[in-house]
């Protein structure tokens, strides 16, 4: 306990938590605002015409005429109401619209990834760069506790911070929507929606906050953990799997997404979904398989800093 | 039992070309509880390796060690705590304040605000202390770190090279701070290259030169080592040689004086030979060998500086 509120405090006092808090909130609020000067309430007449649209193509949606062969749900999709609201809409209506906020969150989730790494290669890799780890392990030696120690406080700011940052977004989103755009066409769902995509980016950024960390203590620096995942971005995720996509199914980044979005990466070019004579589309990487996949790259990478920073001199 | 017990220490590193790199051979050591000890030895001798391999950071390659008691390699957790260490530069956080710095490291063993103000207090860092570290000068920095080191009240102080880069004047702060320190009671272990700075410092001394120990004792008995004479000035100096070599004893030019070859405490058998002879001393004084002389003698077969 007494190293854990060290290692907080560390963590608390580190230039990066303001300049992420700071920066974020300025992204929230420049981003919305600037959406929200672009946006204009729509006019009882379009939403009323709107609303006829709507009610007409959800009626048609549900009576299975957008389902594919054999009347099957795509992946990703329980019942055929929550298919249907997600591809019913009021698609002539401009501006901002509550309804759009889960898959707008969906959208800047990237950036909150971002965020949790780096904060676990801040924290995990600042000790190297200032020397400190020399004077951290003459007052506790015990290398597993302290790496395990930091891990816990990078979980918690990640996840804090992340989680934060994300539900100013939304409040701001919805204050702009109500005042300069709708709340109309909002499914019931919608909050709920909302909150389990908060949870799950969340869940997504601290785990990357932890891959980064247990990089950062393999490299021994901050620039050694973000240049490996830029590199690993870049060499894996866009070039290899551009020429193999079958190694998609193993990528962390793109697992991340799907665990976001909930939504399986299929390989289209067996056939298309929606044609009736085509083959069903290879499923590269279903949820269940993104979930395993952010979960052993986090496993694996954080027992090997483990042994790696048990074992190696400091000096 | 002293605080520090190395037996047969050895430390190899792989060179990244293939081949290894032999840091610290053979070093046996033992400190003895209280007073100041001086780990001397050239840049590269083995000095930080050793305090490393002491401090649990880097693994050794062979040998046995103990801290106050517990094996290094099993125990060091358990004393840890009684024990305070600098090792090579000190190591804070510079955009961190002192204060900071300090609360950060008090935490880790329960110690609270008044803990921190009186090791403040005692560096005389109270007024800079919650000045950003990177504001600091070295010898604030080094004092700034002793203060980390005296937050636990520690028996055993491990300092790597305190007065490497500081001015005059920050030696001094340092060396002052060293002594009161070791006149508590504490065991201070100073490594250093800068060898007049520990004679003022320490009672007991080692010396090593390419990871092995050349000596070690208390700092009389290994000044003794460099050869003791006496410096002998009288108005004829070719007279006085003759004199002194026909009493069969070894004598040899120094300037303006004649260097005696004999024990301090046979000054009066120099004086009355001499005077015996019709030759009268104007000077007569012990030829006081310092330590960098000493080291530089002990440490001639050692290849050191090559």
């Amino acid at each position: 306990m007494r190293l854990f509120r060290s290692e907080f405090l560390r963590a608390r006092s580190r230039r990066l938590v303001p300049m992420v808090i700071v920066g974020g909130l300025l992204a929230v609020f420049v981003s919305l605002g600037l959406a929200a000067i672009n946006s204009s309430p729509p006019s009882q007449a379009s939403l009323e015409k709107a609303q006829t649209e709507y009610d007409q193509q959800l009626q048609r949606c549900l009576s299975g005429k957008y389902l594919g062969r054999n009347g099957e749900l795509p992946p990703g999709y329980d019942t055929l109401e929550e298919f249907c609201r997600d591809h019913s809409g009021p698609y002539d209506l401009d501006g901002m619209q509550l309804r759009d906020l889960p898959e707008v969150l969906q959208g800047i989730a990237t950036f909150v990834i971002l965020l949790g790494a780096l904060l676990g290669a801040s924290l995990g890799g600042a000790d190297w760069t200032n020397n400190t780890i020399t004077t951290l392990l003459t007052w506790e030696p015990r290398r597993i506790k302290v790496l395990l120690t930091r891990a816990l406080v990078v979980v918690l700011f990640a996840f804090a911070i992340t989680i934060a940052l994300q539900a100013v977004f939304a409040a701001v989103f919805w204050m702009g929507a109500a005042i300069r755009g709708t709340t109309a066409f909002t499914p019931s769902d919608t909050w709920s929606d909302i909150g389990q995509t908060l949870l799950r980016t969340s869940v997504v950024s601290t785990a990357f906050a932890l891959i980064a960390l247990s990089i950062a203590m393999i490299g021994r620096s901050t620039v050694s953990s973000l240049g490996a995942l830029v590199g690993y971005l870049i060499l894996f995720e866009a070039v290899i799997a551009g020429f193999r996509p079958s190694i998609q199914g193993w990528l962390v980044v793109r697992a991340g997404i799907v665990v976001v979005s909930q939504t399986p990466i299929l390989d289209y070019r067996a056939g298309a979904y929606y044609s009736s004579t085509s083959p069903d589309p290879l499923v590269l990487m279903s949820v269940a398989r993104a979930n395993a996949v952010v979960g052993v790259y986090v496993v694996v990478l954080l027992v090997l800093s483990l042994l790696v920073f048990r074992r190696r001199d400091v000096s | 039992m002293g605080v520090i017990e190395i037996e047969g220490l050895h430390k190899e590193y792989a060179k990244l070309r293939g081949g290894r790199t032999v840091a610290i051979q053979g070093l046996d050591l033992s400190v003895p509880t209280g007073g100041v000890f001086g780990f001397l030895g050239p840049n590269g001798a083995g000095k930080t390796t050793t305090i490393r391999c002491l401090l649990g950071l880097v693994r050794p390659s062979a040998g046995r060690m103990t801290l106050m008691g517990a094996d290094v390699q099993r125990d060091l957790p358990s004393v840890i705590a009684r024990v305070g260490s600098i090792v090579e530069a000190p190591a804070m956080f510079p955009r961190f304040t002192g204060r900071r710095n300090l609360e950060i490291l008090a935490r880790i063993h329960g110690e609270g605000a008044t803990a921190i103000d009186a090791a403040l207090e005692r560096v005389g860092l109270t007024d800079r202390a919650k000045d950003r570290v990177k504001t600091y000068s070295l010898g604030m920095k080094q004092r700034l770190a002793i203060a980390a080191t005296l937050l636990r009240d520690p028996a055993l102080l491990i300092l790597d090279e305190p007065a490497n880069g500081l001015d005059p004047a920050g030696i001094v702060e340092v060396r002052e701070l060293v002594r009161s320190l070791g006149a508590e009671g504490r065991t201070i272990f100073i490594s250093s290259h800068i060898l007049s700075e520990v004679q003022q410092t320490a009672d007991h001394v080692a010396i090593v030169a390419k990871g092995k120990l050349i000596t070690s004792g208390p700092v009389d008995e290994v000044l003794t080592t460099g050869g003791r004479g006496l410096l002998v000035k009288v108005a004829d100096l070719e007279a006085g040689r003759r004199v002194l070599t026909e009493a069969q004893m070894s004598v040899a030019p120094a300037g303006g004086a004649l260097k005696v070859d004999v024990p301090t405490e046979q000054a009066e058998r120099v004086s009355r030979t001499l005077a015996e002879a019709g030759l009268f001393v104007t000077e007569l004084r012990p030829d006081e060998v310092d330590l960098e002389t000493v080291f530089l003698e002990l440490t001639k077969d050692q290849g050191v500086g090559d």
